[in-house]
């Protein structure tokens, strides 16, 4: 199963996801991209029954740049969320709906804040310092509990990242072997080396 | 499992001497499972008229979506705001238009009814989540703790109380029944509403 | 090609001539003031809206022609123009307080049930296959809100409110009647006769109970709104009610 993890810091979002595609208990892949970048400053890490996870996050990637084309500016994280949530919830009702998890981080470049949203697939939507999703977010919520802190700098944003992921490692029995990271802040979207 | 209980979260409003007060715990949970300790689920319709949602996450988001689309329609028709008694049946009605593939909510409405002369009148309700209504006189509850609010209110609430009295009663109602509920907590938010002003107070509650 | 009759505009459709005029509304309006006169006059106290019943034939039984009808319990009204126009636009009227009903458990306020009909009204003139209804009509609420109100609605869909109005038949002579007539502070006593004096300008032949229909709006005091909610059913007394024939030969031999 994914694990997907996110925090805000001081004017950054991190967002890490882990790298496997399994089948059964099989392996099949270590180096799946399970975050999208939806927008010069929009990610999306994205979870949950495999074929509808990339099914829909390519749908809202789509939908979102159909926006920015439309309107010349992209949709400002709280819409966005707003308007994936919403797709969700009407999936949910929908004759097969999506069972994707989402965590969505931004940074909202004309109010100069970052904002990171807790989804999952019946489209409830919270607004959250830190979240996770998966196996991972029992191990790593009491962590961020502890060690976040929503003025700390990159560094140490990545630091206690690294706490909830070497948890996993430690105590999950199928744990992860890699994750992705990708930072979105006022210069828009990278990914780094953890 | 139940789904009512998926996220946990309960209601609780009361009628006080010309004020009605409704609160709220803060808690989003995925069963166990802690999300949020700051999920609201009680909101403004209008000055005079509260709504509160506890129930399923996903669709307190989507109804308070759809009653705040409903609502500015209807003050944009009727030049007017909605009385709670009127806002009580267009929750029962909109409930009841999903009445076999329901949204997971059981609401609680609180506010002040204008009455021809004038005055105004406390007006609570609450309704099932197929759009029942249930017009009550004392108290309503509803959510993962509603067995729990509805012990402490019968021992704590009295007829007549003034704001502030009214306040400290439903908080203590509130937050010690939550302590007693696993899926309810982690905060509450207290609303009480008079004629002319209508307060709201965040409280600190047991984060375990 | 233009001729008198509105020649190459006046299709079935509703489509403006190079002049911008809608040619099949102003058809309409014709079929209107073709129909027998109705009027209202709103009081200090309510509302009246009367009209006169003409039947073609003394073979007919006018006991069953209908022309001032109720909507809700509040609200009522009267028309001119063309009797099967108005019949359909009753039945949709009703409904469409029922359907507010079964939403907010109270009946629509005058406005908003006036609203409705104008859309109703003006989608015949915007719509393929159709056309415009051929009926002008008075709208007599009372709501908690706006209190007693009076309102006209015309085949294009526009509408007012009115103090006093008259439409139909004589409606130039009737209104300059009324406009002699009105003053704000009328009773509704006083706005039936002077009603009934109105319709009587322009009658042809005898104003009896048979040929006169009345509807009114009483404004409820505050104790008869208490008692309503009181009896469990929940209902306020009924504003709008129709006169009977024995009430109407009363108030005509006054």
């Amino acid at each position: 199963m994914d694990i997907s993890f996110a925090l805000t810091g001081k004017g950054y979002v991190i967002v890490a996801a882990d790298t496997t595609a399994a089948r059964s208990i099989v392996k099949m892949k270590t180096d799946e991209d399970k975050i999208k970048v939806l927008s010069p400053h929009l990610l999306m890490a994205f979870s949950g029954e495999p074929g509808d996870t990339l099914q829909f996050a390519e749908y809202v990637e789509r939908n979102i740049r159909l926006y920015q084309i439309r309107n010349t500016y992209a949709l400002r994280p709280p819409s966005a969320a707003s308007w994936i949530r919403r797709s969700l919830a009407d999936s949910l009702r929908s004759r097969r709906p999506y069972a994707v998890n989402l965590l969505i981080g931004g940074y909202d470049t004309s109010t100069s804040t970052p904002h990171l949203y807790w989804v999952d697939y019946l489209g409830t939507l919270s607004p959250v310092p830190f979240g996770a999703h998966g196996y991972g977010s029992y191990f790593g919520l009491s962590l961020l509990d502890r060690y976040h802190d929503p003025e700390a700098t990159l560094e140490e944003g990545l630091d206690t990242l690294r706490r909830c992921i070497d948890e996993v490692s430690k105590r999950l029995v199928v744990s992860p072997g890699k994750y992705k990271v990708k930072i979105v802040d006022k210069d828009g979207v990278r990914e780094i080396e953890l | 499992m139940s789904i009512m209980e998926y996220n946990g979260g309960s209601v609780i409003a009361m009628v006080g001497k010309d004020c009605v007060a409704i609160a709220s715990d803060l808690r989003l949970g995925n069963q166990a499972l802690g999300i949020a300790s700051d999920f609201e689920k009680i909101f403004p319709m209008t000055d005079r008229v509260y709504l509160g949602l506890p129930g399923l996450a996903t669709d307190v988001t989507t109804l308070r979506e759809q009653f705040r689309y409903r609502l500015n329609m209807y003050t944009i028709k009727e030049e007017r705001e909605i009385e709670p008694e009127t806002f009580a049946h267009l929750v029962s009605s909109t409930l009841y238009e999903r009445r076999f593939g329901p949204y997971f909510i059981e609401p609680v409405m609180a506010g002040l009814q204008r009455l021809p002369n004038g005055g105004y009148k406390p007006f609570i309700a609450a309704t099932d989540l197929i759009g029942c209504i249930n017009f009550a006189k004392d108290f309503v509850v509803a959510g993962t703790a509603s067995s729990k609010l509805f012990g402490v209110a019968e021992g704590l609430w009295e007829p007549d109380l003034e704001p502030e009295d009214l306040f400290e009663t439903i908080a203590q109602t509130l937050l010690n029944a939550v302590d007693r509920d696993a899926y309810s907590g982690w905060g509450a938010v207290v609303h009480v509403i008079t004629k002319d002003k209508a307060i709201k107070r965040v409280l600190k509650g047991r984060m375990d | 090609m233009a001729s008198a009759e509105g020649g190459a505009y006046s299709y079935s459709l509703t489509v403006f001539s190079p002049s911008g005029k809608l040619v099949q509304i102003e058809h309409a309006l014709a079929a209107v003031s073709q129909g027998t006169t109705s009027l209202g006059i709103k009081a200090t106290n309510g509302i009246v809206i009367a009209t006169e019943k003409k039947s073609s034939s003394i073979l007919i039984d006018d006991s069953m022609i209908e022309k001032v009808a109720v909507i809700c319990p509040n609200i009522g009204i009267v028309y001119s123009g063309m009797g099967p126009d108005f019949r359909i636009l009753v039945a949709k009227a009703r409904k469409s307080a029922q359907a507010y009903w079964k939403i907010y458990n109270e009946y629509p306020p005058t406005k908003v049930l006036t609203q409705e009909i104008a859309t109703i009204m003006q989608q015949a003139t915007h719509s393929g296959g159709v056309r415009p209804y051929g009926v002008s009509l008075l709208v007599a609420g009372w709501d908690i809100n706006r209190g007693p109100s009076l309102y006209q609605v015309d085949p294009s869909g526009s509408y007012w409110a009115w103090k006093a109005s008259a439409i139909g038949k004589n409606m130039v002579n009737a209104k300059t009647f009324l406009e002699k007539r009105y003053n704000d502070d009328i009773s509704l006593e006083d706005a039936i006769h002077t009603a009934l004096l109105t319709l009587k300008e322009g009658f042809e032949g005898q104003m009896t109970e048979k040929t006169i229909e009345i509807g009114v709006i009483t404004v409820p005091s505050e104790a008869d709104l208490e008692a309503g909610k009181i009896e469990g059913t929940g209902r306020a007394k009924a504003a709008f009610r129709k006169l009977t024939e024995e009430e109407v030969r009363d108030y005509l031999a006054m």
